[in-house]
């Protein structure tokens, strides 16, 4: 008995070892697709590595990066949010009318985006648990009505001018002279990376970012567990928006205005990063790095198309191709993982 | 007379189980036929093999003389058996007239080139139908505004559009009211009068007398025998489905002094539970037997707080509680294993690890952070204390054995420490080994102190392991027993056939 029982654990751990192995490829798979990427167009783009251009990447992709961290929590609870483009733009609008048309004092302006971020997308956040709408209709909602409101306040022109300073934290820099980037690390880069860290953080490391893959993974199992499925999926809309007001004012720092025609299609690019990163759309797996990568991919198959000249209609058909690809990718990586793990099953 | 349906030698083998063993069975022009027996005696498989879902590896089936092969749900209409299951097969959007002829409208063309459905031809199919079964029903209602009932006699309208010789009704009064029983009654008598043939699968015993004309009891996959109506009392139905082979196992059992660690008192939901009082101490396995729909696991569901409850209090350790939520519940010291692990109790695309500390994150976490060593040796402990067959706790939980995948969602609420722990059908689908160790777990934890709340719907287990049973029927609680005081007939008989009001 004892040595059947050894026996099967011999064999177990076989499939198991070419399960981590399989694992750890297709999890990897990104990352090489990245390195190669950046790879080929350094060889192939024009002026790809010049100092310059690796700040329009990295700029690109500040924007983008930030929100994907919300979007990524929001994907892996099992929801989405469609409406943080608007959020933005409203956001920037709110910021200009505010600090510029009605003369507030520019921080209190700021706090006061920053707290109504949070709040207006608690109250969409509470409409989808209350009533258990979908939260792709709520967030239509607001992707079409925050837009308007923007439009609205601004009449739809930019709102200027901003105060000088306040364009550091948008288009400022820090580490000046360091090498290669002889500017430094644009502000919005180093939010964004702190953010990226934050959220790596807390998907790792806290009770809440556990709650949201268990709310995600399956709802019932988390309730039934005794983890509040309410509280958590509030929390993370909270989360997204605020960091689509925390853009928002970015945004308005980096092109010196209030502007309600900004983010337009972002989060579709967001969400198309958060799914190439291997977030499943079905909730409840998904990581922060992989989101890092899919922005960083997407920002360098961007930029890498308008070196080589692709006339820009023909980038966003490539660009939908690749998200295809990248879904399908995902999708037969978990047949082959059951494949391998149903493997590891029959063995023991 | 020759039958209309006969089975001979049928088998159905599946890995590991035969569901059906060398049956044979007949079925004469008029007969209403009660097919009897526990779950997983066959009772489905017998269905699935008539309906044309799944063909039987070995035997013959005759059809008015005809040997038939059906392969598939319009084979079997082709030879004229019709199953009627408990899901219905109703689009709910559409009207009644639309549901009876679906699939099979009669169409027009208007201006003589656009194909419409003709309307006067489906009402009049539609119509004809139910005046067949001479029930009254609005032809333009959608389906979803009708009740239960109503839906059936859909079904069964449908149904008769196909001009059956054989109707399989498939625990048709499981969910319905006493008269709508009556109705469904009356349309299946008006059913065997023209001369078709129906096997009624149920599991209320009472309804027996009144509806059929033989009984055959399947068990372990074999027939048991048929025996006339009037022969079939429950205690000798209870006997043929149980069989003599039934052994009680032995085990320590206890009287417990402890103090009450659960108690609830009047708790009603409209519909469903009816003014429920009990009381289980520490150290103590209770048992719920009951069948399926008589209200055992809405019971656990609302204890805990799944279930919105109308009227009632829970005190759990000594706290009193009127509006159970999970989470509050869990704080209190209670846990519950849901009955359905994979949909209700798992992550399965998640580790071992991560669905063992779903209800403990407060213990494996300071201030909101996880403490991930701790969290490991936590999980790992328990994983050798309930012996989970794993390669490692960092496996996806979907991949072990159902047994092991029980003993994680058990894990899960004893990482937690509780000390009312309720236990929702903890053995379906997993095998006599796993049965076996989950029984001595739930042993083990009473002689700790836990109380133990234990639901299945096999009423042996509720028998072998129980310090003390509770009878549960239509939402009540109508007796209780001792496991010493009764025999397993004796209580399978009082389950299935005691009425409610005495």
């Amino acid at each position: 008995m004892v040595s059947t029982q050894k026996e099967a654990l011999a064999t177990s751990e076989q499939p198991h070892a070419a399960y981590r192995a399989t694992q750890f490829i297709l999890q990897s798979g990104l990352l090489i697709a990245v390195i190669l990427l950046f790879i080929v167009l350094s060889i192939i783009a024009p002026n790809f590595l010049s100092e310059r251009n690796i700040l329009n990447i990295l700029r690109a992709v500040a924007f983008n990066g930030i929100i994907a961290c919300g979007m990524t929590f929001v994907i892996i609870s099992g929801d989405i949010d469609v409406s943080v483009g608007s959020a933005i733009a409203w956001s920037s609008s709110l910021l200009g009318v505010l600090a510029i048309k009605n003369g507030w004092n520019l921080e209190v302006a700021i706090v006061f985006v920053l707290i109504q971020g949070i709040l207006i997308h608690l109250a969409a956040s509470y409409i989808r648990v209350r009533w258990n709408v979908p939260a792709f209709v709520v967030t239509l909602a607001l992707f079409i009505s925050l837009r308007g409101a923007a439009r609205l306040i601004t009449n739809a022109y930019p709102v200027t001018p901003f105060p000088d300073y306040f364009s550091f934290i948008g288009g400022g820099f820090i580490l000046e002279g360091i090498p290669f980037l002889s500017r430094g690390i644009p502000v919005p880069v180093v939010i964004m990376l702190t953010t990226f860290a934050i959220f790596y953080f807390i998907s790792i490391r806290t009770v809440f970012g556990r709650s949201v893959y268990s709310v995600g993974g399956n709802e019932e199992a988390a309730r039934l567990s005794g983890i509040p499925v309410w509280r958590t999926r509030m929390t993370i809309f909270a989360i997204t928006g605020f960091l689509a007001a925390l853009c928002g004012v970015l945004i308005s720092s980096r092109i010196m205005s209030g502007a309600s025609n900004i983010a337009e299609g972002l989060e579709f690019e967001v969400i198309a990063a958060v799914i190439i990163g291997g977030t499943s759309l079905s909730g409840g797996q998904g990581s922060i790095i992989g989101t890092f990568l899919g922005v960083i991919f997407i920002g360098l198959l961007g930029n890498g198309m308008v070196l080589l000249g692709i006339q820009s209609f023909v980038q966003e058909i490539i660009r939908g191709f690749i998200i295809l690809f990248a879904v399908l990718i995902s999708i037969w990586q978990n047949s082959l993982q059951k494949r391998v793990g149903a493997v590891a099953e029959a063995k023991t | 007379m020759t039958p209309i349906l006969k089975l001979e030698h049928v088998s159905k083998i599946y890995p590991g189980v035969v569901a059906l063993d060398d049956v044979d069975f007949s079925l004469d022009a008029g007969e209403v036929r009660g097919l009897l027996g526990k779950n997983g005696a066959g009772k489905s498989t017998l269905i699935k093999i008539l309906s044309g879902a799944v063909i039987p590896d070995s035997g013959t089936i005759t059809v008015d003389d005809q040997p038939v092969v059906m392969h598939s749900t319009r084979d079997a209409f082709h030879h004229g058996i019709y199953t009627v299951y408990q899901e219905m097969s109703l689009v709910p959007a559409l009207s009644v007239a639309e549901n009876i002829t679906l699939g099979r409208w009669q169409k027009k063309n208007l201006f003589g080139f656009i194909p419409t459905i003709d309307y006067g031809a489906v009402r009049r199919i539609a119509q004809s139908a139910l005046d067949e079964l001479e029930v009254k029903l609005d032809l333009d209602t959608p389906v979803s505004r009708l009740s239960i009932a109503q839906q059936q006699t859909v079904e069964i309208a449908k149904a008769l559009s196909f001009n059956p010789r054989v109707f399989v009704l498939d625990e048709p009064t499981s969910s319905l009211a006493d008269h709508e029983v009556q109705a469904l009654h009356r349309i299946v008598r008006r059913l065997a009068e023209q001369g078709r043939a129906i096997i009624y699968v149920t599991h209320r015993l009472q309804e027996i007398p009144h509806i059929a004309h033989t009984v055959t009891v399947l068990r372990d996959g074999k027939s048991v025998g048929t025996i006339a109506v009037k022969e079939a009392t429950s205690e000798r139905i209870a006997n043929m489905m149980i069989g003599f082979d039934w052994q009680r196992v032995h085990r320590e059992r206890s009287t417990s002094t402890q103090d009450v660690k659960l108690a609830v008192r009047n708790l009603s939901r409209a519909g469903v539970l009816h003014d429920i009082s009990f009381e289980v101490r520490g150290g103590e396995v209770l048992g719920i037997a009951g069948l399926l729909g008589s209200g055992r696991t809405e019971l656990l569901r609302a204890i805990f707080g799944l279930d919105p409850i109308d009227s009632g209090t829970v005190i759990v350790n000594g706290h009193e509680v009127t509006h159970p939520t999970p989470a509050l519940m869990k704080i209190n010291g209670m846990g519950l294993t849901p009955e359905d692990r994979k949909r209700q109790g798992l992550i399965l695309s998640s580790s071992v690890q991560r669905n063992m500390t779903m209800a403990s994150l407060d213990r494996v976490s300071e201030y909101g952070l996880l403490r991930l060593t701790n969290e490991k040796n936590l999980v790992q402990k328990m994983v050798d204390l309930i012996s989970i067959k794993t390669p490692s706790v960092s496996v996806k939980v979907g991949t072990l054995s159902g047994g092991n995948q029980q003993k994680v969602v058990i894990g899960n609420w004893l990482n937690n420490q509780p000390s009312v722990l309720m236990m929702d059908e903890p053995t379906r689908g997993i095998d006599i080994q796993a049965k076996e160790q989950i029984f001595e777990l739930m042993r083990s934890l009473a002689k700790q102190g836990l109380a133990v709340l234990f639901v299945s719907s096999e009423i042996e287990e509720v028998l072998d392991v129980c310090d003390r049973i509770l009878i549960m029927k239509d939402g009540r609680i109508i007796g209780e027993t001792l496991p010493s005081e009764v025999n397993l007939e004796q209580l399978l008989s009082r389950v299935m056939a005691e009425e409610t009001h005495g």
